[in-house]
């Protein structure tokens, strides 16, 4: 094993190769790249539908994509770090139905919504608690928790609670704060407090430290499972907060809700240009990739192409989203070799 | 301790007031002895060399050293205070660093970041750039690095660059000893005396280098103080100028002759394994053949390119040009399947996460290759007969063939990796470290086996660190260094020969490379 190592790293590298440069600069780049595409499908939906173009739709669109992007605004930092959580959809909802019966049950409106994003995070605990002290692979995990939370959902009420909540439930969900609806405000405020996160505080840095080189994080002094534990309770409370935002929305708590959210909410992640690798990713990017997902949906909606057809495009979407991230890493691993 | 110092090392002893001193450190893997009662120390302001063959002891002593490992046994002093480290981190925060082979940096973050992370300056969870960057800057200006935008990302860096981002990240502590392994093997040769400009500075700075290397050249230039390995066992501490590059070469290697390998009694025949201008990412234009009953050993230092090559030879990895031919006919390039079907065996350097499948049974392991290729089944057609054959001919020591390849010691493991070979109708077998972590009876069997597969009219090629192993086997050697063949010798060449040739060709490259690099 010390001879294959030590030829793989006794190479003479070329790592300020002009290619690697672009590459690297090329963050930049792949932000306006997805722009472009999120762009290119607005014309192409401009042009397939005449209701697409319009400011209403515009608002539906964003409205619809707000839990998207806030569940993603966590996805994104713990896929930086190299995790995943296949949690989210069930958390989403559990979190929906239970600050719904808590409501119902007479507890103040707004102290329901915080124990439901509360038990969010309490979920994002255990399962970081799993992956980052008992060395369990995250897929693993999540997978469990994925079961674990829908039927907690399930457990908390069978059936949508429609009946009984406050009049006030829904003030979330359709009022609006300047003109704009209130879930594009919270997913505003979510991904700039995550821009901030990963961009600027020392946290951030060490989060891409964890998913770019985690021996070197380690032998940095970093306390590396205390951060992934950090980072899955932010990603079980962004989800617990798109449940409540969705289910105040829909006016009701549900337990069938975000079946299949977490394949939305990953990738949204991976079209944003976050890699699989860990180590890169930017926020921005997520909140384009979110936008994507919403305007496949809508603009095949209003073009009149039959719902089922949505779930192929988006499937093809996302892999070809996989196929780009795994030939940009293969051409930059090619270069290093050189 | 002084009881314990072999007396022609009792020339170079420290001073009180060493930054490090080891005592009676002992040191065991199953089966292996990797250090045995070993005296170490080092001075401020110093350069102190660790040579040693491969496997000598030298890794284990720096690792346990950076707390990478613990000690089964002895003592350990930093500053004058016993210390005893749980971990890498504790080792940190007593002032010991490591800068090893591989550049751990975080590509995706900046010079700054790098040099700051673990320990960011900041109010409130957020990052100070300035504060940062102006550290970064004063670190690198230490070390002689005025130039380097400390903005920039360290994916951009040269290697060179990325060490000294390394450097100076461990010289954010209070630093006082800096461990430094091979620390020249990923660099260019214009870029090595940068890193020694450093080593000057650090050594005014008072501290203390640690460093291990294979290049006599460097040793030469550096080594304030050489401590030579063998076997585990420190042979020597000299001071500067007190040994030849020769003399270092001889405490190397000198050790006692034994029995311990089989009378060469080879009669080589016809042509079996036909490589030609063989060329991949890490071997480059290797062309030579091996006769049916010949065994052909393959020396080199680590890193030069012995394991890929036959892997390469073998389909395992991706070869761009080149042929193999195995009596007479060509077989197709980048696959192990072809291989195997033209007679073609890899005993792999990892046994246990290459050799083995650790869940499956004696029986299920010798016979992996007899399942998947009917058509190169050799003797009984029956898998049970044709196994407990092999495990009978080759000693195997297992209670049945049902049980678990992973309780199996590691010699009886290897036995069965050679066998699963003998099933099939095998012409060339590739070994790669056979004996490596087999305690020394197994080995001793093992030498047996590939003899007898000489004899029987096999082609062996036997990659081996071991010089005594590869001398004691092979009718022929090659050496490679930097994935090309350097040098060819014949079976009874000494150990020293080989050395020198393996090492002063890596030397003479490196002179090469060098002009190379300036007409650039």
């Amino acid at each position: 094993m010390a001879d294959t190592d030590s030829v793989q790293t006794a190479k003479p590298g070329h790592g300020n190769s002009g290619f690697v440069r672009l590459m690297r600069d090329g963050h930049n780049l792949q932000t306006i790249a997805t722009l472009m595409v999120l762009t290119l499908m607005c014309v192409l939906f401009a042009v397939l539908s005449d209701r697409f173009l319009t400011a209403s739709n515009f608002q539906n669109i964003m409205r619809n994509a707000a839990p998207l992007i806030i569940a993603s605004c966590g996805m994104t930092a713990v896929m930086i770090a190299r995790g995943l959580d296949l949690s989210v959809g069930s958390v989403l909802a559990a979190a929906s139905v239970l600050a719904a019966s808590l409501a119902v049950a007479g507890v103040p409106l707004y102290a329901a919504f915080l124990l439901g994003i509360l038990f969010g995070g309490g979920v994002g605990l255990i399962n970081g608690t799993i992956i980052a002290r008992l060395s369990v692979s995250p897929i693993i995990v999540t997978l469990g928790m994925l079961n674990i939370a829908r039927g907690v959902a399930y457990l908390i009420t069978p059936s949508a609670i429609l009946v009984g909540l406050p009049r006030n439930w829904s003030d979330l969900g359709t009022s609006k704060l300047a003109g704009l609806p209130m879930p594009i405000v919270i997913a505003i405020v979510v991904a700039c407090l995550f821009h901030v996160i990963m961009s600027y505080s020392t946290f951030g840095k060490r989060i891409y430290a964890i998913g770019g080189n985690e021996e070197a994080a380690r032998l940095s002094g970093i306390n590396v499972p205390r951060a992934l534990i950090l980072l899955y309770v932010l990603c079980g409370t962004t989800a617990a907060i798109a449940g409540i935002v969705l289910s105040s929305r829909v006016g009701a708590g549900d337990p069938n809700i975000g079946v299949g959210f977490e394949l939305q909410v990953i990738a949204a992640v991976i079209i944003g240009g976050t890699s699989l690798s860990g180590g890169e990713g930017r926020i921005i990017g997520t909140v384009i990739g979110a936008l994507i997902i919403a305007v496949l949906g809508n603009g095949l909606n209003l073009a009149g192409v039959e719902p089922f057809w949505q779930w192929v495009a988006q499937g093809i979407v996302l892999i070809a989203a996989i196929i780009i991230d795994r030939q940009v890493q293969d051409g930059m691993r090619n270069v290093k070799k050189g | 301790m002084d009881a314990r110092t072999p007396p022609s090392a009792e020339t170079a002893r420290a001073a009180d007031g060493a930054l490090l001193a080891v005592s009676g450190l002992s040191k065991s893997f199953p089966g292996v002895r990797a250090l045995h009662n070993v005296d170490f120390d080092l001075k401020p302001g110093e350069v102190h060399c660790l040579i040693g063959e491969n496997g000598a002891g030298k890794s284990t002593l720096v690792k346990i050293i950076a707390g990478v490992q613990a000690p089964d046994d002895g003592d350990m002093q930093v500053n004058g205070v016993t210390a005893s480290f749980s971990g890498p981190l504790d080792a940190q925060n007593a002032g010991i660093a490591c800068i090893f082979q591989e550049l751990t940096v975080v590509d995706g973050l900046t010079i700054a970041e790098n040099i700051a992370l673990g320990d960011e300056p900041g109010s409130f969870g957020i990052f100070r750039q300035s504060q940062a960057r102006k550290r970064a800057e004063q670190l690198l200006a230490s070390i002689g690095f005025t130039d380097l935008p400390v903005t920039r990302l360290c994916g951009k860096l040269s290697p060179a660059e990325k060490q000294a981002v390394m450097i100076a990240k461990a010289l954010r502590q209070n630093t006082r000893i800096i461990i430094m392994d091979e620390p020249t093997s990923p660099l260019e040769d214009a870029e090595v005396r940068k890193l020694f400009d450093v080593i000057e500075r650090l050594k005014a700075a008072g501290k203390g280098i640690i460093y291990v290397s294979h290049k006599m050249r460097e040793i030469d230039l550096l080594g304030d103080r050489i401590t030579v390995f063998k076997d585990g066992e420190r042979v020597a501490t000299l001071n500067r100028g007190e040994a030849t590059s020769e003399d270092l070469v001889q405490l190397m290697v000198g050790r006692e002759l034994s029995n311990m390998f089989p009378a060469k009694s080879h009669s080589p025949g016809d042509i079996a394994l036909e490589v030609r201008g063989l060329t991949g990412p890490s071997i480059t234009d290797v062309s030579f053949d091996v006769r049916h009953g010949e065994v052909l050993g393959i020396a080199g230092l680590a890193g030069a390119g012995r394991t890929e090559l036959l892997r390469s030879i073998f389909g395992a990895d991706i070869v761009h040009s080149g042929t193999v031919s195995v009596d007479g006919s060509r077989i197709g390039a980048n696959s192990v399947i072809k291989a195997i079907q033209a007679g073609i065996g890899l005993v792999p350097e990892e046994r246990r996460s290459q050799g083995i499948v650790p869940v499956l049974t004696v029986g299920d392991n010798a016979g992996i290759v007899w399942d998947q290729f009917p058509g190169q089944r050799d003797g009984a057609s029956d898998r049970t007969a044709a196994v407990s054959e092999i495990v009978d001919l080759l000693k195997v020591k297992t209670p049945s063939l049902s049980q678990r390849i992973s309780t199996l010691s590691g010699g009886n493991q290897q036995k069965v990796v050679l066998g699963k070979w003998l099933l099939t109708k095998t012409q060339v077998m590739l070994l790669d470290e056979p004996t490596r972590g087999i305690d020394v009876g197994a080995k001793r069997e093992i030498y047996q086996i590939i003899n007898d597969f000489a004899e029987k009219g096999l082609a062996v090629v036997l990659v081996s660190s071991e010089l005594p192993e590869l001398l004691g086997l092979s009718d022929r050697i090659i050496v490679i260094n930097g994935g090309r063949i350097v040098g060819e010798l014949p079976g009874d060449v000494s150990e020293e020969e080989v050395i020198a040739v393996s090492m002063l060709h890596a030397e003479r490259k490196a002179d090469t490379q060098s002009n190379a690099f300036q007409d650039n």
